[in-house]
């Protein structure tokens, strides 16, 4: 009896360390990674335990989108603000970004399809020249390039231009394309880096549009 | 028996516990490394760092650089009007002066999820000939090399890096 009594309180033990060792584990790593995003003032491409492709890592993800006021190709000031109550796709892009490129007419696609439940797509167009405020010549050629891609891709969503001056509001953008999907409450709900399928796009525009 | 048994029972279990400790600190240790973060300098310029040219001659330079694994740089002559070619300079006012530059032809690359596009692009290492004219002395000159870099999903964004050479005109 006393036997089968220790024998009984050695395997609890036992179970109850290995649990403590898990939850233990767990906790540290959950730690660690909240660390990780604290300290980072830039969004960060992780690897991914197991081969997956990097993950991007966006400080911003749950936090507010920052506030943006930047002008169209006609010279109108757009502000994110004005599509409160809207969910929203900010899409960072450029020119020379063939990638990009490559993700704009499945935008023009799903922007399309779901206009209807009050999704809009901003593109930021963000050529990372360095142009002055004063540089007309510039900032025509950057225009006339903008315009000229918008009407071949038959872009049927507000095109931004200067999206060099918020970049670092929104995590650095080292690397583009860059979309940050908010919900109707200015939440940054996902954010992706980098050319991902239709339907990775697709989801993320799901889940914005149910917060 | 009784005895022994307890011992042995004792030992056992306090041995299980120990590794269990034992494992659980390797998994949190400090040192795990279970994720990195990737960032790279996309183009390095390799050599010459340092030239001996006859002054006032025009003088044929091999300047190597190396593009990072798994990126490609547009070359010279992009497929595309907008993509940024690569582009080697020296600044008006160098003790040496770039007569001409020379670039290699890029290969023909498609990205997978756009396979009818072809890409003129440089990737590892490539070679741009330059025909350096200096003037007698020993000067440091910063060329320029100009390049906009991606991988198969993104791009960096068009970036400048300096190329010193320390040319001697002899």
């Amino acid at each position: 009896m006393r036997r089968n009594t220790l024998v009984l309180c050695a395997v609890i033990l036992i179970l109850a360390t290995f649990a403590w060792a898990g939850w233990a584990n767990w906790e540290y790593r959950r730690q660690e990674a909240e660390k990780l995003l604290a300290g980072a003032a830039r969004g960060e491409l992780v690897a991914v335990p197991g081969g997956d492709a990097p993950q991007y890592v966006s400080p911003l993800n749950g936090k507010p989108a920052p506030a943006f006021a930047l002008e169209d190709l006609n010279g109108k000031k757009v502000s994110l603000a004005g599509y409160r109550g809207k969910t929203v796709l900010v899409n960072f892009w450029a020119t020379w970004c063939g990638p990009c490129k490559i993700e704009t007419p499945w935008l023009v696609e799903l922007r399309d399809k779901y206009a209807g439940q009050g999704f809009e797509i901003l593109g930021v167009d963000t050529e990372a020249e360095d142009l002055k405020p004063d540089d007309k010549a510039g900032w025509d050629k950057d225009r006339a390039a903008v315009s000229k891609f918008v009407t071949q891709e038959k872009v049927d969503y507000p095109m931004l231009i200067n999206g060099d001056s918020i970049a670092e509001a929104y995590g650095g953008l080292d690397d583009l394309p860059a979309s940050f999907y908010i919900d109707r409450n200015g939440k940054v709900v996902a954010a992706t880096v980098g050319l991902g399928s239709e339907s990775d796009i697709e989801n993320n525009i799901k889940k914005a549009l149910a917060e | 028996m009784k005895n022994a048994f307890s011992v042995r029972f004792a030992a056992s279990a306090a041995l299980i516990v120990a590794s269990t400790l034992a494992s659980h600190a390797q998994l949190v240790s400090p040192n795990a490394q279970n994720r990195s973060v990737i960032k790279t300098d996309a183009v390095r310029y390799l050599f010459p760092e340092q030239l001996t040219l006859p002054a006032g001659k025009p003088s044929q330079v091999a300047l190597h650089f190396r593009v990072a694994e798994g990126l490609h740089i547009n070359s010279h002559t992009p497929s595309d009007e907008y993509l940024i070619p690569t582009d080697f300079s020296i600044p008006d006012g160098s003790e040496a002066k770039l007569l001409a530059a020379t670039y290699p032809t890029g290969s023909i690359i498609t990205l997978p999820m756009d396979p009818k596009t072809r890409l003129s692009v440089y990737t590892g290492e490539f070679i741009i000939q330059a025909r350096i004219a200096a003037t007698p002395g020993n000067h440091l000159v910063q060329g320029k090399l100009h390049y906009q870099a991606c991988d198969q999903s993104q791009c960096l964004p068009p970036k400048t890096i300096n190329v010193a050479i320390d040319i001697i005109g002899k």
